[in-house]
């Protein structure tokens, strides 16, 4: 088993920036994980990981003078509502607290649906992220927990785009 | 923050030449407003650059500095690249075609004379082939922006050739911040050359540097146009800051990713009994 699986967002800026959507090809996932993760190349990438392993995202844009970050990752709520908020004690340094993050039991925050996942800072320095975390041993195997990725590309109304379409998923 | 910048050197050339500086005739623009660079669109632009550092110090994030040199008052570089030559070779075709006419038709006797000067005018002003011209700006007439020939030198308006970097140096370069050069490219907007830099942002502070630009000035030498070749100079200069990378999920160390507690149901994912089989068994 590979310590790390990298997911990679490759983004057409221009085409996402002109059609004002991620879609129709221009988002393209894969990842280099040890399992065969399906949707390599769309926007629908599941990727099969174990738990423990590292996954690390990072967008790229196609054109190289034209730029794109990742704005935030959230795993949407199975119980409804928009996404999961993050919270920074779900995510607390494992060393910090035991080597888990829901030690307390509670869980409210993770069906609040509100922002606040990601860097609060400002998009000019949303290039300092490495979106980078361990599988937690409480994913069920073999369901796919999907998730919200949400683009910026440079700054504006209409620079942050979303899709609720890949995942993540427990073998 | 896109990995390669563009830093954009737009000349007006015209007054440049006349004034024989390019301060005032000069301006600069990158892609970096949004990262903090000041004086776009001016000839005093600093460009931004941001880097980024890793926990044990080293560098994180390569920047990419591109130049790229248009003409403010010229045919656009974006024509086909063998337009200059094309309409060269156009004029003298409809010339003849019209001296054909002429001699087929000397009767015509009193205009004669006129005809001739303004086929003379639309043939227009053939650049004299040197050594040095003898590439790109061999074979040309003199074309005004709009792409005809100018018959007359002394009041027609001309588009220059556009302007090229001949060299990049100064401070940024001596103190080793960044490390430019000049790279071939397929792209022949940029005529197939063009200046390229990394940076080094593990020392943050501001740094000059200059460009040396030629340009081309149109000179008439024993009743022969020819273009002369003006060295200039501008400056500019890079403001590096660096900033550690942070975990963007914990904003300190690695952490569990903030995966849900329940479980998603199962249903609505098309193709994943199947995909957790085929998992497994690779697994």
């Amino acid at each position: 088993m590979k310590p790390q699986v990298n997911i990679m967002a490759v983004v057409d800026v221009i085409g996402a920036l002109s059609a004002r959507t991620l879609l129709d090809g221009n988002l393209c996932m894969v990842d280099n994980g040890d399992y065969r993760s399906t949707g390599q190349g769309t926007p629908a990438l599941c990727t099969l990981v174990c738990p423990g392993q590292a996954v690390q995202w990072t967008a790229l844009a196609v054109d190289l003078q034209t730029p794109v970050d990742i704005k935030s990752i959230r795993f949407l709520d199975p119980l409804g509502g928009e996404g999961v908020a993050w919270q920074p004690q779900h995510a607390a340094p494992i060393a910090a607290n035991g080597g888990f993050p829901h030690a307390n039991g509670s869980d409210a925050s993770l069906s609040n649906g509100e922002a606040g996942a990601g860097s609060a800072g400002d998009s000019d320095t949303l290039d300092l992220d490495v979106w980078i975390g361990l599988v937690p041993p409480w994913m069920t195997p073999g369901v796919p927990y999907k998730y919200r990725l949400e683009l910026q590309m440079y700054e504006g109304d209409n620079s942050i785009m979303h899709v609720d379409l890949p995942a993540l998923m427990s073998v | 923050m896109p990995q390669q910048l563009a830093i954009i050197v737009l000349v007006d050339v015209g007054n440049a030449i006349a004034d024989g500086t390019l301060d005032g005739n000069t301006y600069l623009f990158d892609n970096m407003k949004l990262h903090g660079s000041d004086g776009q669109g001016t000839g005093g632009l600093v460009t931004a650059i941001n880097g980024a550092y890793w926990a044990d110090g080293s560098q994180a994030s390569e920047q990419v500095l591109n130049w790229l040199p248009y003409s403010l008052g010229s045919i656009p570089p974006t024509v086909p690249r063998g337009y200059q030559s094309d309409r060269a070779r156009q004029t003298d075709r409809e010339a003849l075609a019209e001296l054909d006419a002429l001699a087929a038709r000397p009767a015509a006797g009193a205009d004669t004379a006129g005809r001739l000067d303004k086929i003379r005018k639309s043939v227009g002003t053939r650049i004299k082939t040197t050594r040095r011209t003898s590439g790109r700006l061999s074979n040309e007439k003199v074309l005004d922006v709009t792409g005809e020939v100018v018959g007359d030198l002394g009041t027609g308006s001309y588009s220059y050739p556009g302007p090229i970097i001949t060299d990049i140096y100064g401070e940024a370069v001596d103190e080793k911040i960044m490390y430019p050069a000049e790279y071939g490219s397929p792209d022949m907007v940029t005529d197939g050359w063009y200046w390229s830099a990394t940076v080094d942002t593990s020392r943050p502070g501001s740094y000059a540097y200059t460009m040396r630009i030629q340009l081309h000035k149109l000179v008439v030498q024993d009743g022969q146009a020819l273009w002369h070749p003006v060295n200039l100079t501008c400056t500019s200069s890079l403001r590096i800051t660096s900033e550690p990378k942070r975990n963007a999920f914990t904003k300190a160390g690695m952490g569990y990713l903030p995966v849900p507690m329940h479980a998603p149901p199962t249903e609505g994912y098309a193709g994943t009994d199947a995909v957790t089989e085929s998992a497994r068994s690779t697994g």
